[in-house]
Parts: structure tokens; C-alpha cells; sequence
């Protein structure tokens, strides 16, 4: 029996009497002190945390090697061995700063990124359906951010000094050709792509990735949302039409389809327009959603838009008030992206997709009809993750090959027709190398070869950013972008070679406590612009677009309230294309300036949003003055109004007013094209179809959960 | 027979040996288990949470086979949240929170617990920032109480969380807490009933419920 206690004993005292303490302190970098970092011994329970001067205390019955572990958020995790054996060991741990989205600098130069995710964001995705003014339309919501021009009779996205072709739209990385519906002349169009796919956007104004080109001076890129996880019915009511979405959620999965039918002829008819319509546009469009995860981490996406539209209106002539012709157009639309992403390790992904655009456009003017058609198709495949710590690489190919033709049949004579095939290959790489969560850099380069010159080109670009302080950083970018021109003159000169342009920026933005201060200066050089000279279409046009911008942002010191103001001031000249001399073009002006507010009251479910814009005058050519694009329009005012009311949870109904106040919008002038008996030219101002646009919408979810709404997606 | 003796000590010294690291784990797995919920329900500073919420962690790794440990890493990270008032710091707690959720739910993923703490989660994202997070994550949150109690109906938690949210939402447009008011009896009915398992399943929430009912009365 003395021999079982002994034996028992024996094994029993080793718990009782080996406790060995372990004893250490934790510093970062900079040897300051890491507080409430968790201390362990790899598969044990056996640990402390570290107290405010990052001293650690603890015992353990363990006994031969193990890992010691220090595990703090920010920091990357420390191991390291030691011996377990009764004796007090102690361990000093030096930690290495992680470098970690929240707290890590971000390139801000020209930048402005809304996301549902992340959190550190200026502007938001929820911004773009809640600002007054812009009915959900994207562009619309942009307009109201630094760095933009206010073109009211076109509804596009002008950066910068350049024009509307110069800011190219991508959805997952894919480009989209003609990312606007099509509109009367001097009327704004509407983006054809409702916000509410997006989870994330990405708003460029310059300097942007080497992963895009084709876009002189901006991007806008689009992250369509993931598969959902419910499954819902979504109605909308609306002044100008309506439209179904069914979302069909299954494990893995989901898709979504939605009709949409807008006829402004109702509208039209009820309020007084400028435009004489005969028939006002009407549109069907149908787009349809399919998410599929094919590997854990790996989705594939493929999202659809097929639309047609048509309207017609009678144009006056400006001579002669009775004689007038009709205008028509028919468009046809339809885009297909597929796109897949999926982890290669736990350092890479690899994504990719092929995007279609088709597009039949039928016009006709008086008795001259014009038919234009698109074909285009963009592939890409991107590798990207960290090549070791500190170096981030994003390398991939793309290739962008369109078809175009133009056909047009003046009354009483035969067919004219131009086409052209071009396809651009390219290759990009681009490399992020962080010194620390301070300071990073970013360099990139991409080559393009164009099968229209047979050229092939290389573009650098550069951006850097530090931090300055605990809230501010200052971002600089450098870059060089092209952009093929127009189809107006590539089907006249398909040896065009692209337009070029580079972007020099310098930013600084301070985040502090939900208020937002940017302050940003640009100067961007065009060259190999399209000119006209003698009748022949040449690349030897140049010009210039500088400018300081100023945003602010504050959700903090107003219970509820929400606001922005932006400003950009614009200097810019250019000689391309008829210009006879350097001269501002008439799509820029010289002051923006944009104020926002959003205010929530909680008594009445509703939000209210009003935005006021201003744009100083416009340059516009004045036949009868004696300098070229010397005529100045009055400034655009427009202060509009919006009404978002949560009477149920899933109910919302949406009431928004444009230009309240009825101020009474110039855009520019048209002439005729003889002198009358005064030896002028008779003029007509481009003014908006009716002072005010309202609408109304009624938006109903059905889902089993009721609380849900399409405010999220609105 | 003295012989007999020793070897049958031996005997007994080996299947002691032998076995007691199993009992011995299960036993220490408890006790840690109990001290830490203890501290976790009963600390009053986010340092002594962090305390707790770093064990939890520690024990979760070493296990790699229970869920409870990152549940309650989880709730510990959800009640430092709810205690700091600097906003990206409570984003960066409700981070770690859904971090260790997440690492629960790769163990058992149809557990009613961890999907109730998951909507938790997104319960108090929503008070960050109500009218910019309110529309996104209190439809997330309702989806995640409502899959919580599908998956186990007699879960007194979930039900007690998705009676907080509707009674919030139901004040909100000004309707009736009817509804609310209902989920929350239910739910005070299943602590009732319903007695946790063991000393390491959760027990918390039936103070909600309380205060629920209360204002419902």
C-alpha cells in the first residue's frame, strides 16, 4: 500500500510544485509601452495581460519548451520559445506595428471612396440616394463633390476641365461603354446604373490606379454588392413610372431580377415643358442578378441591363420660329459583366471578369436619319496580395477590343458609312511599399498597345501619403493617362492616336471625430488633343486645367444633421478641335460650389434634405461679339428638396422638388446660321425643359422579416 | 500477495496517469471556464472585460474544439463597446467581437447562441451612428435574432434580444409594442423554463427581459 501512495504521489506533485513564473515587459517601435496585450503559452490556458506599463505577470504548471505568445490588435503576433523548468524566466517582447486598414494612411489625392464596409470613409453609399436634388442618379450625387463642373443641359460627370467623355465608368473593375441613358439635346441624362447595386463606389478625380485606362481625367468605379441571404420583393411607385425586383436567396447564392418601365409622358403633358415634345421618353429596361459562391471564398457574379427607350420632339428653327423638324432617337442597350474573385493563398487574389456593351443608336433629324452601332468587349484578369510584409502587388492583363459603324442618309442622297475595329492590350503593375501606418507609397506602371496606331505606349504613375498628426495626411499623385478619342473622329481618322494627359495633385485631409476637412491643388497638361486643321482631324491640340478644391464635412456638432460644402475653383484652356485661338471651353466654369444637408427628425420618421448649388457663368461663343467663346452666361443657381418618410418599416415614400425657387437656368446660347437684317446672328438661350422637376415615389419590400426596406438600396 | 500489491498499484498508478490528463482537461477547461463568465458578468471597467475577453481567448485557442470560450470572448468585446464612448474604438471592439463570432461559428455553426450574439453585434453597431447605420444593421440584426430563435426556438436569449429590437423599432414609427411586449413574456417564460445545461452554457439576458416586460406593464 505505501507503495500506491508513493507511487501516486509521485505523479501528483508535479501539479503541485513546478510552477514556473514567467515575467516580461511589452514595447512597440518605439519603445513605449503596450497596454492589455494578451500573454500566453501556445495551447495552454496559462497567460496575463499586460498592465499600463506593459508589464506582465504570470505562473504555470507547465514544464518544458514552449511558445510564449503576445497577441495585440495593431501589432503583428509575437512567438517565441522558452523553457519551462521552475526557474522564474522572464521575456522583454518588442512588437511590431501591423499595418492595418483602420489605422494605416490611405492615398486620398483625388479620391473619394464610399463604402459599405469600411468605415473611414468621406463619402458614403447611402449619400448618393439621400442627396436633395439628384433623384438617386449617381453622377447627380457626384456633382455635389469637389473636383466637378456643373453642366446642367448634359447631367454627365465633368472633372476637372475635361469634358464629359473624359470620366469612364467601370462596374468590378469591367468598363462600361456609355454609362448614360440617352436624353434630348440640351436636357440631362441620367446614369443608366442605380446605386442601389452598389455596396461600394469609388470616385476618382485624378491620379488615379494604373489598373484603369482609357479615362483622361476621372474614374468612377463600382463594386456591386455580394450574394444576400434574403428573400425579398421589392415595388416602387413612382411619378414617372414604376418598377418590380424580386430577390430569390439560397444557400451559396442568390438572384435577382427587376423590371423597370419609366414614361415621362404624363408628366410631360401635366407640367409645362420648353421642349415641344411628340412623344416624351418612355423606357423598358430589365436587369437581372446572379451571385453564386463556387469555392469558399470564391463568388462569381454576373449582373445584366438590357434597355430600350425611345422619344421624339420638334426642334424650331432659330431663323424661323415656324418652320420646325422632328428629332427622334431609338436606343437599344445591353450589358453583360461576369466577374469572379477567389483567394490563390492566404496572401493572393485573383479576380477577373468579361464585360459586354451593345449599342444601336437610330436618329433622325428632319429627314436625315443616322444609325450608330457599338460592339464592345473588355477582359481582365488581375493577381494581386502582398509579396512580403510592407509590399503590396497588383499585376494584370486586359484587353478592350469595340467594333463601331456609323451609317447616315442625308434626305435625296445616298449612304455615307465610316466604321472602325479597334482593340487596345494592356498590362499594368503596381506596387504599394508602406515605411510604416504613417507613410506609403505607390508606384505603377501600365502599357497599352492600340491596334488602330499600332502604337504601344508605357504610363507611369505615382502617388504617395503620410500622415501628419493623429487626424490629417497629406497625399501627392503624379500620372500619365490616355484615352482614345472620340468615335466623332476616329470614324473620320482612325490613325488618331490617343489624347494624353497628366495630373499633378497635392492633397491634405484631416478626419477628426466625424468632421472632414479637404484642401486640394491640381494642374493637369493635355496634349495630343483632337484638332481640326484645314478640315483634316490631326492630334495636335493642347490646353491646360488647374484649380484649388475645398470639401468639409461634419455629422458631429448638429444633433441629426448631416451636411457638406464643397468648392472648386477651375482654371482651364484649351485649343482643340474648331477652336480657332486658346480658349475656355464652354463646358467649364470657373467657381462650384455645393452645399449639402441632410436632417433627421426623429418625430416625424422622415429625413429632410435641401442642396444648394452655384455655378458662375459659363463661357459660350457669341457670333456676334468679337471674341471666340467670349459670351458669358448668367450663374446656375438651384437650391432643391427632398422628403424621405418612414411611415412602416418597409414602407418608404420619397417626395423630392428641383430648383425650389424657380431661378431661371441659362446654359448657353444658340445662333442661326445667317445674318439677319441687323447683319446679326439670331440667338436662343439653352435653358432648362421646365424650372422645376418633382417627383414622388412609394417603395414597398415584402420579405418575411418585415422590417426590412429599401432604404439600404434606395 | 505483497507482490499482487504492488503490481496492481502500478496498475492503477498507470490508468491514473493515463486518464487523469482527459478528466483533468475537462475539469480545468470548467473551472477556468466558470471563473471567467463569473468575471466576465461581473466586471465593471473595460480593462477587467479585457481581462476576461483575453482568457476566453486563450482557452478558445487552446481548445479549438468548443464554441463557448469565443462566445463569450465575443460578449465580453460587445460590453467594452458599450462602455467606450469614442467612436472608432467602439467600431474597433464590435470588430474583434465578429472576429471571435465568426471563430465560433466555424465550430458549431447551427448554434442558436452564437447567431444571437452575432445580431447582438449588429444591435450595437447601430448605436454608433443610428441615422447612418440605423436602415443597414438593424435589418441585419432583426434577420440574425429571427434565424436564432428558427434555429432554436427555446433559446430565452435570442428571443429576449429580438423583443429589445422590436420594441425599439415599434417606437420608432410610434405602432404598437404589442409585438414586442409578446416576444419579451415568451422570453422571460424560457428563463423560466429553461435552465442552462451547465455552469459553462450562457445564462445572461434574463435582466433584459425584466426590464422589457416592465416597460411593457
Amino acid at each position: 500500500m505505501k507503495y500506491f501512495f508513493a507511487v501516486f504521489l509521485s505523479f501528483g506533485m508535479q501539479f503541485v510544485f513546478s510552477q514556473t513564473p514567467v515575467t516580461g515587459r511589452i514595447t512597440d517601435d518605439n519603445a513605449r509601452p503596450v497596454p492589455l496585450a494578451n500573454v500566453f503559452l501556445e495551447g495552454t490556458y496559462d497567460g496575463a495581460m499586460s498592465d499600463e506599463n506593459g508589464n506582465f505577470t504570470f505562473e504555470t504548471g507547465e514544464t518544458g519548451h514552449l511558445n510564449l505568445v503576445v497577441r495585440m490588435i495593431g501589432y503583428k503576433e509575437f512567438k517565441k520559445e522558452v523553457t519551462l523548468s521552475g526557474k522564474q524566466v522572464s521575456v522583454e517582447v518588442q512588437l511590431v506595428e501591423e499595418i492595418s486598414e483602420l489605422k494605416a494612411v490611405t492615398i486620398t489625392a483625388g479620391a473619394f471612396t464610399a463604402s459599405d464596409e469600411s468605415r473611414r470613409t468621406v463619402f458614403r453609399a447611402l449619400d448618393i440616394a439621400t442627396t436633395a436634388g439628384v433623384t438617386a442618379d449617381i453622377a447627380g450625387a457626384l456633382n455635389t463633390l469637389p473636383g466637378t463642373q456643373k453642366v446642367g443641359e448634359s447631367g454627365r460627370l465633368f472633372v476637372r476641365g475635361g469634358d464629359g467623355n473624359e470620366a469612364k465608368t467601370f462596374i468590378d473593375g469591367m468598363l462600361v461603354l456609355d454609362a448614360y441613358s440617352p436624353s434630348a439635346p440640351n436636357t440631362p441624362s441620367r446614369g443608366r446604373f442605380l446605386p442601389f447595386m452598389f455596396k461600394g463606389t469609388s470616385f476618382s478625380t485624378g491620379g488615379y490606379s494604373a489598373e484603369f485606362g482609357q479615362a483622361l481625367s476621372s474614374v468612377l468605379s463600382l463594386e456591386s454588392r455580394d450574394e444576400t441571404e434574403l428573400t425579398r420583393t421589392d415595388i416602387a411607385l413612382l411619378s414617372v413610372g414604376g418598377d418590380v425586383t424580386h430577390t430569390q436567396a439560397w444557400k451559396g447564392g442568390s438572384a435577382a431580377a427587376k423590371v423597370q418601365y419609366t414614361n415621362l409622358r404624363p408628366y410631360m403633358n401635366l407640367i409645362r415643358q420648353e421642349i415641344d415634345w411628340e412623344e416624351a421618353p418612355m423606357s423598358f429596361e430589365g436587369i437581372g442578378s446572379f451571385r453564386q459562391r463556387l469555392t469558399k471564398a470564391g463568388l462569381l457574379k454576373i449582373y445584366t441591363n438590357v434597355s430600350r427607350s425611345d422619344f421624339s420632339l420638334f426642334d424650331y428653327s432659330i431663323d424661323d420660329p415656324f418652320q420646325t423638324r422632328l428629332f427622334s432617337q431609338e436606343n437599344g442597350y445591353t450589358y453583360v459583366n461576369a466577374s469572379y474573385k477567389d483567394i490563390l493563398s492566404t496572401n493572393w487574389i485573383i479576380r477577373g471578369g468579361l464585360a459586354y456593351t451593345g449599342l444601336d443608336n437610330d436618329i433622325i433629324t428632319g429627314y436625315d436619319a443616322v444609325a450608330e452601332n457599338e460592339n464592345g468587349a473588355h477582359f481582365k484578369a488581375v493577381v494581386e496580395g502582398s509579396i512580403r510584409d510592407r509590399i503590396e502587388l497588383k499585376t494584370g492583363v486586359e484587353v478592350l477590343t469595340r467594333k463601331y459603324s456609323y451609317r447616315v442618309a442625308p434626305a435625296g442622297s445616298g449612304v455615307f458609312s465610316s466604321r472602325f475595329d479597334e482593340s487596345v492590350t494592356a498590362m499594368f503593375a503596381e506596387t504599394d511599399v508602406y515605411a510604416s501606418n504613417n507613410f506609403v507609397t505607390r508606384a505603377g506602371v501600365r502599357v497599352e498597345r492600340n491596334s488602330l496606331t499600332d502604337a504601344v505606349t508605357l504610363d507611369p504613375r505615382l502617388s504617395l501619403a503620410g500622415k501628419v498628426g493623429e487626424d490629417g495626411q497629406v497625399s501627392l499623385a503624379w500620372g500619365r493617362f490616355r484615352q482614345t478619342p472620340d468615335n466623332e473622329w476616329l470614324r473620320q481618322q482612325t490613325g488618331l492616336d490617343p489624347e494624353c494627359a497628366s495630373h499633378y495633385i497635392v492633397s491634405y485631409q484631416r478626419i477628426e471625430n466625424n468632421r472632414t476637412f479637404r484642401i486640394e491643388a491640381y494642374h493637369k497638361q493635355y496634349d495630343n488633343l483632337v484638332k481640326i486643321v484645314n478640315d483634316v482631324v490631326t492630334n495636335t491640340g493642347a490646353g491646360y486645367a488647374r484649380g484649388l478644391e475645398l470639401f468639409w464635412r461634419d455629422n458631429e456638432s448638429v444633433n441629426n444633421l448631416d451636411y457638406w460644402v464643397s468648392y472648386s475653383y477651375l482654371d482651364t484652356e484649351r485649343d482643340y478641335l474648331d477652336f480657332p485661338v486658346k480658349a475656355t471651353p464652354s463646358f467649364a466654369s470657373k467657381h462650384n460650389f455645393s452645399v449639402v444637408t441632410k436632417y433627421f427628425i426623429v418625430k416625424l420618421k422622415s429625413q429632410l434634405g435641401a442642396t444648394w448649388s452655384f455655378t458662375s457663368g459659363r463661357p459660350y461663343n457669341d457670333l456676334n461679339g468679337p471674341v471666340f467663346n467670349g459670351g458669358r452666361t448668367p450663374s446656375y443657381q438651384d437650391l432643391s428638396f427632398n422628403w424621405s418618410y418612414l411611415p412602416k418599416p418597409n414602407l418608404i415614400v420619397y417626395f423630392s422638388c428641383t430648383n425650389l425657387l424657380g431661378h431661371d437656368n441659362i446654359f448657353g446660347y444658340e445662333y442661326g446660321s445667317v445674318r439677319n437684317e441687323d447683319g446679326l446672328y439670331n440667338s436662343r438661350p439653352i435653358r432648362q425643359p421646365a424650372p422645376r422637376f418633382l417627383f414622388l415615389g412609394i417603395f414597398y419590400t415584402i420579405s418575411k422579416d418585415k422590417s426590412v426596406n429599401q432604404l439600404p438600396t434606395l | 500477495m505483497k507482490k499482487s500489491i504492488i503490481t496492481l498499484s502500478l496498475i492503477v498508478a498507470l490508468i491514473i496517469t493515463l486518464v487523469r490528463p482527459a478528466l483533468a482537461n475537462d475539469e480545468k477547461y470548467r473551472v477556468a471556464m466558470e471563473k471567467n463568465i463569473q468575471a466576465v458578468y461581473e466586471a465593471e471597467s473595460i480593462t477587467q472585460l479585457q481581462q476576461s475577453v483575453n482568457a476566453f481567448e486563450r482557452i478558445g485557442d487552446a481548445e479549438k474544439t468548443k464554441w463557448e470560450p469565443y462566445y463569450y470572448a465575443a460578449f465580453g468585446c460587445i460590453m467594452m463597446a458599450t462602455r467606450e464612448n469614442e467612436r472608432n474604438q467602439k467600431d474597433a471592439y464590435l470588430d474583434q467581437a465578429m472576429a471571435t463570432v465568426r471563430k465560433a461559428k466555424a465550430i458549431a455553426p447551427g448554434e442558436s447562441e452564437i447567431i444571437a450574439m452575432e445580431g447582438f453585434v449588429h444591435m450595437i453597431r447601430v448605436t454608433v451612428d443610428p441615422a447612418v447605420r440605423g436602415a443597414q444593421f438593424s435589418s441585419e440584426a432583426m434577420q440574425a435574432f429571427a434565424k436564432a430563435v428558427e434555429l432554436n426556438p427555446e433559446n430565452p436569449r435570442a428571443l429576449a434580444l429580438l423583443a429589445q429590437m422590436q420594441f425599439g423599432t415599434a417606437q420608432f414609427f410610434g405602432s404598437s409594442t404589442a409585438e414586442a411586449c409578446g416576444t419579451a413574456t415568451v422570453a422571460l417564460e424560457k428563463f423560466e423554463t429553461n435552465q442552462p445545461e451547465s455552469t459553462v452554457a450562457p445564462s445572461w439576458g434574463r435582466q433584459m427581459a425584466e426590464e422589457l416586460t416592465a416597460q411593457c406593464n
